[in-house]
């Protein structure tokens, strides 16, 4: 997958867990507990719609690499490019 | 029997809200719980739950309206007694009088309310000391040009509202909606704390928490799940709390009318901060019953409404006892403000790694800070330390939670 359908994927997931945030006003950089006052929920609903729709496995341990978009994308394109990634 | 459902109190200083949206038609059925209507308040929309099972008769007030608490907006048919005991005396006849309605609305009987929970009714001398500063005419203008009442008080800066004042704000060029929208919701905040701090004699308790059992049994718990089925740490917070506050009184319930009432149901509020300021603190039901998956459960489709702005009558008024959790934030502890008419709150400061003593070695553990707030006329700094004494054991057994 190009980096730049992981990233408008990544965009709409956040804005569908999250309908209050507005798509334009995303630092892809920026950490997203310091920009958008991400709680632990939050945090764990993106998670899980990382996981689901790109069908791979996250750890807990995993979490702070889906701190920012930015990371999360690079993150996500890692774990597809391992041959084993499969579902969770 | 007829009955009117009319808007209820959905927190101790909302005077109105809007109804934006009918969920049920005339000739519609409804039951007991199942939303009626969608009113939109500084907190956001909220779907109002009916009361009864029974059948719509009559719309009384169309979408795009402006209503004060207490006000008729449909008429039903309801089956049995429990409709009768719902209804307010006189309420058919009664036209809604200006400065009495908001004493008027209907109580949220706390043994037949839509989720089980009794609610919070707006303190009537609260109405009174509001309505004194308004006139009757200013009032009923600013109601047919659709002003909030918020405004009108701010405007007023502690003088008396005239007719004229309230025509001047009307033609006042109106704020951006979005800071409007903030600046409501921080008006309802301050009105809600102000009157905590100006009747509730706060004591305030700390108590530091290994938080180690807890965590490392949540990781073990948590490793085989895939992300969506996995807990987090506030839920076993969350748990510990409705536990402690099931098992010792004076914690759980409502301080109302002179006197405090326990309830035996534990709806714990959970204080969830908006993106765009401010906060709410809808209720997990019966929390002390529910297993943690359960809990999780309840609680992330909680977050899920309040992100979408969109919360139930039920869970809005029902909480016995709150939980304010800072999370990751990071600062070691959050004293909380009670959430009239509740009588405790719990604030729990973020999960930090400090040294601790065990067994005469100085080691690292998880801490978390946890502050009670309670409430000197119903218990005393004795009972509070026993609460956070008994949350504390129940987070060192994170298995039997």
């Amino acid at each position: 997958m190009a980096p730049d359908d992981i990233r408008t994927k990544l965009l709409t997931l956040l804005t569908t867990i999250a309908p209050d945030i507005e798509p334009a006003s995303v630092d892809p950089a920026r950490d997203l507990r310091e920009q958008f006052d991400f709680d632990s929920m939050d945090a764990l609903h993106f998670a899980a719609a990382v996981s689901e729709t790109f069908k791979i496995g996250i750890a807990e341990t995993d979490y702070p690499q889906l701190a920012s978009l930015e990371s999360a994308r690079r993150f996500v394109a890692a774990s597809l490019a391992r041959p084993q990634a499969g579902s969770t | 029997m007829r009955t009117q459902f009319r808007l209820p109190s959905l927190g101790a200083d909302m005077e109105s809200a809007i109804l934006t949206e009918w969920l049920k038609k005339p000739g519609e059925q409804v039951r007991h719980g199942e939303p009626l209507a969608t009113v939109e308040t500084t907190k956001g929309l909220i779907d109002l739950e009916s009361y009864d099972d029974g059948q719509v008769l009559e719309q009384l007030v169309p979408p795009g309206t402006q209503v004060r608490v207490g006000t008729p907006l449909a008429s039903l048919e309801v089956a049995g007694i429990g409709g009768a005991a719902q209804a307010t005396p006189g309420a058919q006849a009664a036209p809604v009088t200006p400065g009495a309605d908001a004493a008027e609305a209907p109580p949220l009987d706390a043994s037949r309310p839509p989720s089980g929970a009794a609610a919070p009714a707006a303190a009537p001398h609260e109405a009174t000391a509001t309505h004194a500063r308004i006139s009757p005419a200013a009032r009923r203008r600013a109601h047919e040009l659709n002003i909030p009442l918020t405004e009108v008080e701010r405007a007023a800066a502690g003088g008396i509202v005239r007719i004229d004042d309230i025509e001047r704000l009307a033609a006042a060029p109106k704020p951006a909606p979005t800071v409007d929208a903030r600046a409501a919701m921080r008006a309802t905040i301050g009105a809600a704390m102000a009157r905590a701090k100006r009747e509730i004699p706060h004591y305030y308790l700390g108590h530091a928490v290994d938080f180690g059992p807890a965590r490392e049994w949540l990781t073990l718990h948590n490793a085989p799940l895939p992300v969506q089925a996995r807990l987090i740490e506030a839920v076993l917070l969350t748990k510990a709390v409705a536990l402690a506050a099931a098992r010792l009184p004076g914690f759980n319930g409502y301080f109302r009318a002179g006197g405090f009432e326990p309830s035996t149901a534990v709806h714990v509020g959970a204080a969830i901060a908006l993106r765009g300021g401010g906060l709410v603190a809808p209720a997990l039901l019966d929390a002390d019953r529910k297993d943690l998956t359960t809990l999780m459960r309840e609680f992330s489709a909680l977050v899920t409404r309040v992100r979408a702005g969109h919360l139930r009558s039920g869970e809005f008024t029902a909480a016995t006892i709150t939980l304010t959790s800072l999370g990751a934030d990071g600062v070691d502890v959050l004293y909380p403000i009670i959430n009239p008419p509740q009588v405790a709150i719990v604030g729990a400061g973020g999960v930090v790694d400090r040294p601790w003593v065990r067994n005469d070695e100085v080691v690292v553990r998880p801490v978390v800070t946890l502050a009670l707030a309670g409430d000197h006329r119903v218990t005393d700094g004795r009972a509070g330390a026993g609460f956070l004494r008994a949350v504390a054991d129940l987070l060192a057994h994170p298995e039997a939670l």
